[in-house]
């Protein structure tokens, strides 16, 4: 576990605040909601330097441009795609009104695949934050234009269609998945070619080593922009603006993905702190330093709040549990 | 020359004041973090990504480079001293370092990893300076089913650690094999040998038994030695080296230049790769192999330089087209991002003065380097001199640090002590540890790339001999391979 | 049977256990029918069968005793209470490091092992093992931020008071 500054001290002033709480009483309580997170807890189930750490740093940054914190922990409990942070998570982060977990759609996945005992249900859902969508990528040189052209090689041979992304299950391969099984091909046929890292897939693909690849736009952007990829199709909604790439679903396939991430509250805490961190992140979704976070990082806002989220949580379970298994993997 | 304006605008940055006080730090903090195990560069890179809310850009790479190249120095120091590999690429240093620090050596064996340091960190960063396009062109080319062969070539390498029994030796292989397997599959997502626990789901860090064989295993050895107890090692003769020590080290210094820095350069080569090769090729190479296992200061430069010339590699795709290729690399472009800077092949043409910054800063960054580390050689050799009751306490706390350190997790200690244990067994019977780390870290390499290659050739070897960088490669495994076995039939009356 | 005392014989025998387990757990990992052309047990299956057989050949050598320690290595004896202590700062560290913290485990292993490699002053050791756990605790972990271990049964003591 890596904490930035003194664990102990944290802990000392957030039990303080908390005891201090009760005697402002329920009318006191909803002016005083800046004060009752003074410290926020944050709480990342992978190492530093990734996408969920990222989100918990622009975050902390943001709360504190914008004023509605004073100060934030950021924790790191990394490993097998928070398989491992979600159980201390839920059981010695229980009841804190002031701790935050930040995971996505990845972590579905991987507590999936990993058959955990542990449910991302038995945390308090408070916001979705943050959608990338993905890309389909060829080389410059591909006989490949069009995503149709790829799907329908797919279609006649397979094995002849090698998709390179990340590790087997993740979101990339997730989405090869999702792009075959509507091409009306089967998604256990991919030839997926898993990478540890953006940089040897993105090698392999200007290398010509590989029929195509999928990954994060913020991956291959750059490469795109450059001209040393071909960008075939995105997996947003709809048309993204200063992007001249078509969506998958405009060419036909009805496929849409987001890698989307967001804030859980633990286990066991009040309703009170549950509105209170609504609240939170409702404002802080407003304010310009959030904004500006977004653009830097090149994140879509994906904002869905409370209960509305608590609801896309159980269906985006169900969806990606069906696709893993048509993959093998669940 | 174009190269050359570019390259004096990019001292004017880095000689700046504040800047070459960010590189100090960089460099001290970065040794630092190389000496504790566990504890690499990509980590503590990460913890100071915050910094880039508040410093520039020039400034924050600057830091960041110079904790990269510390880190290669500081982990060959406990390498050698203590028998405890500070990074993965260090590994093989503390084969023939340790054993010399062991002979009161040890301040040779520093200063020939530090000016061996030096020298490939110089050549690697020119290489870097005037060589990246085409060698990052001819890096591309590479593709699984090269890699697999390239990773064939280094399993012959292995042929130069089995020690006195090659049945012994290829039984410690076999269990780093093993080791290597443990996690979540990276190609299906399936769990090998994790035994239902969470925390060996990402595998076996290689350090924790690298750490667990070499510094753990030693001290359950010596300690079940009632005669031996006493020894407390002795500094011989002059501190630092000798007119011999410097004839032995510097072709080994070019040698291992020459193969760390194109294989830093190689999306999928790995840092520990070159430094195998190196420490094969130098034995092969020397007129006293017999003296290799027992503390041949070969053994030291070769690896020394391989590593730090495959730092510079690694850069090498990640200023070139914006590839990150190390998890060092990785988090560095993260930090480019943060700036609104996006790092790509356009790199180079839209941020000139950052990247001629930070190539100039590692020229200043490796001075640094040399200027503090041999100065410390004497100092650092004499922790050699502490009474054995202290010294192997601190390697075993030293050791926790690193290990409990990172994942906070109990079940890495319990690994730890239990890999000292087969540590331990592994001395008393003879086996050599070498290899177990090695095809830890090898095997998992060419396992991946050989699925990666069949994958896409959709099951047909043939891949390997069709392809003719593969082709090359098992060639020279095999001739490496029979040559010397060739030898030894000729030589036979 | 005194060849089975020999303890190469046995360390052999652990070898093809090893082999053996692992082959058994090889045979547990799933494989999903997938578009790999080779899955993950292949790898696993070479390995640990080379386990077995390499095994088997080192029981052969220690049988017909091939296999030998050296002298020095038999003479030398085994020193079992230096081990007991060493053991015994290691089953501390590992169960005192969570509840505790870092630096008081520390001194206990430190000390341990002081005692194991023949030094008779548990007090001086702990004392040099405190200063030692202190400067590497406050030196690295806390300037770069990484907790490693204030021990959580003191951070409750701490709250508790609070």
């Amino acid at each position: 576990m890596i904490n930035r500054r003194s664990f102990l001290q944290s802990t000392v002033t957030a039990a303080a605040a908390t005891a201090l709480l009760p005697a402002f009483g329920n009318d006191a309580l909803a002016q005083s909601k800046a004060a009752a997170i003074d410290n926020l807890l944050l709480f990342v189930p992978a190492n530093p330097g990734g996408g969920w750490d990222q989100t918990a740093r622009s975050m902390e940054q943001a709360l504190k441009t914008a004023g509605l914190i004073k100060g934030a922990q950021v924790t790191n409990v990394g490993g097998a795609g928070g398989a491992v942070g979600l159980p201390q998570f839920v059981n010695q982060w229980k009841g804190r009104g002031n701790a935050l977990m930040v995971a996505g759609m990845v972590m579905v996945g991987a507590l999936i695949t990993n058959k955990s005992p542990v449910k991302i249900t038995q945390t308090v859902p408070i916001a979705r934050l943050t959608g990338e969508f993905e890309v389909i990528v060829v080389p410059p040189d591909s006989p490949h234009k069009t995503l149709k052209d790829l799907a329908a090689a797919f279609k006649a041979d397979p094995t002849k269609v090698s998709w390179a992304g990340g590790s087997a299950g993740g979101t990339d391969h997730i989405l090869a998945g999702m792009i075959a099984k509507a091409a009306g091909g089967e998604a256990k046929k991919v030839a997926y070619v898993a990478y540890s890292g953006g940089g040897p897939a993105q090698a392999a693909l200007l290398g010509n080593q590989v029929t195509c690849g999928v990954s994060g736009w913020g991956e291959f952007s750059e490469q795109i922009k450059a001209g040393k990829l071909r960008a075939l199709a995105i997996s947003a909604d709809k048309r993204q603006p200063g992007i001249d790439v078509p969506t998958i679903k405009e060419q036909g396939l009805d496929v849409e993905l987001y890698n989307w991430r967001g804030v859980f509250a633990p286990p066991g805490i009040k309703d009170t702190d549950k509105a209170v961190l609504i609240d939170l992140m409702t404002r802080m979704r407003g304010s310009p330093a959030w904004t500006e976070q977004l653009k830097t990082r090149e994140w879509t806002d994906v904002f869905l709040a409370g209960d509305a989220y608590g609801k896309y949580l159980t269906e985006e379970n169900t969806r990606i549990e069906a696709i893993l298994k048509d993959l093998g993997l669940a | 020359m174009e190269t050359f304006s570019l390259l004096a605008g990019g001292f004017a940055v880095a000689l700046q004041p504040i800047n070459l006080m960010w590189a100090l730090v960089g460099v001290t903090l970065g040794t630092a973090i190389g000496v504790l195990p566990g504890l690499g560069p990509a980590l503590t890179i990460a913890l100071l990504l915050p910094i880039t809310f508040s410093v520039p850009p020039t400034a924050a790479f600057i830091l960041f480079a110079g904790i990269y190249y510390g880190a290669m120095y500081g982990g060959s120091t406990t390498s050698i001293l203590l028998n405890t590999p500070g990074e993965s690429a260090t590994i093989i240093t503390a084969l023939e370092g340790h054993k010399m620090a062991k002979q009161g050596r040890a301040a040779a064996a520093l200063a020939t990893a530090a000016i061996g340091s030096f020298v490939a960190g110089t050549i690697g960063t020119i290489g870097l300076t005037f060589l990246a396009p085409p060698l990052v062109e001819f890096a591309l080319r590479f593709g699984p089913a090269d890699y697999f062969s390239l990773m064939i070539v280094a399993f012959v390498a292995v042929s130069a650690v089995l020690g006195t029994s090659v049945l012994r030796g290829l039984t410690a292989l076999a269990f780093g094999i093993l080791l290597g397997l443990v996690g979540i599959d990276l190609q299906t997502g399936q769990a090998r040998f994790t035994f239902g626990l969470p925390e060996l789901l990402d595998g076996i860090n290689v350090i924790v038994v690298a750490v667990g064989l070499f510094a753990v295993g030693e001290t359950l050895y010596l300690a079940a030695r009632p005669k031996v107890q006493a020894s407390v090692m002795t500094l011989q003769g002059r501190a630092g080296m000798t007119k011999d020590d410097w004839k032995r080290s510097w072709k080994p210094w070019l040698r291992g230049s020459a193969l760390g820095f194109p294989f830093g350069a190689l999306p999928a080569g790995g840092a520990e790769v070159p430094t195998f090769i190196s420490y094969f090729l130098e034995k092969k190479l020397s007129k006293k192999p017999e003296e290799f296992g027992h503390g041949a200061i070969e053994g030291v430069a070769g690896p020394e330089a391989a590593n730090n010339a495959s730092a510079a590699g690694v850069l090498v795709p990640m200023l070139a087209l914006g590839l990150p290729t190390s998890a060092t690399a990785a988090i560095m472009l993260s930090a480019f991002q943060s700036y609104g800077i996006n790092p790509g092949p356009l790199l180079l043409q839209n941020q000139p003065e950052l990247v001629w910054g930070l190539i100039a800063s590692l020229y200043v960054g490796n001075v640094m380097l040399l200027v503090l580390n041999l100065p410390l050689v004497g100092l650092w050799a004499k922790i050699l001199t502490i009474p054995a009751p202290w010294l192997y306490g601190g390697i075993l706390v030293f050791a926790t640090i690193g290990t409990y350190g990172i994942s906070q997790s109990w079940v890495d200690l319990v690994l730890l002590y239990l890999i000292g244990g087969v540590g331990y067994l592994m001395r008393r019977f003879d086996f050599p540890t070498a290899p177990a780390v090695i095809g830890m870290i090898l095997g998992p390499l060419a396992e991946q790339e050989f699925r990666r290659a069949m994958t896409i050739s959709a099951g047909d070897m043939t891949t390997f001999v069709t392809r003719p960088l593969s082709l090359t490669l098992l060639v020279i495994a095999a001739l490496l391979l029979l040559i010397p076995l060739a030898v030894r039939l000729r030589n036979r009356p | 049977m005194d060849r089975l005392r020999k303890p190469e014989v046995l360390l052999a025998l652990g070898v093809i256990m090893l082999g053996i387990v692992a082959l058994y757990e090889t045979a547990e990992i799933p494989v999903s029918p997938m578009y790999a052309q080779v899955g993950p047990t292949l790898v696993a299956y070479i390995a640990s069968g080379l386990l077995i057989a390499l095994g088997l050949a080192l029981l052969a050598q220690a049988w017909r005793g091939i296999w030998t320690s050296p002298p020095e290595e038999t003479e030398a004896g085994f020193d079992l209470r230096a081990v007991g202590w060493l053991l015994l700062g290691l089953v501390l560290n590992i169960g005192l490091i969570g509840p505790l913290g870092f630096i008081p485990a520390s001194v206990l292993l430190f000390a341990c092992t002081a005692r194991a490699f023949g030094s008779r002053r548990p007090g001086r050791d702990a004392l040099i093992g405190l200063g030692f756990a202190a400067v590497a605790y406050f030196g690295f972990a806390q300037l770069l931020g990484i907790n490693i271990g204030e021990g959580d049964l003191v951070v409750s003591l701490l709250e508790g008071l609070i």
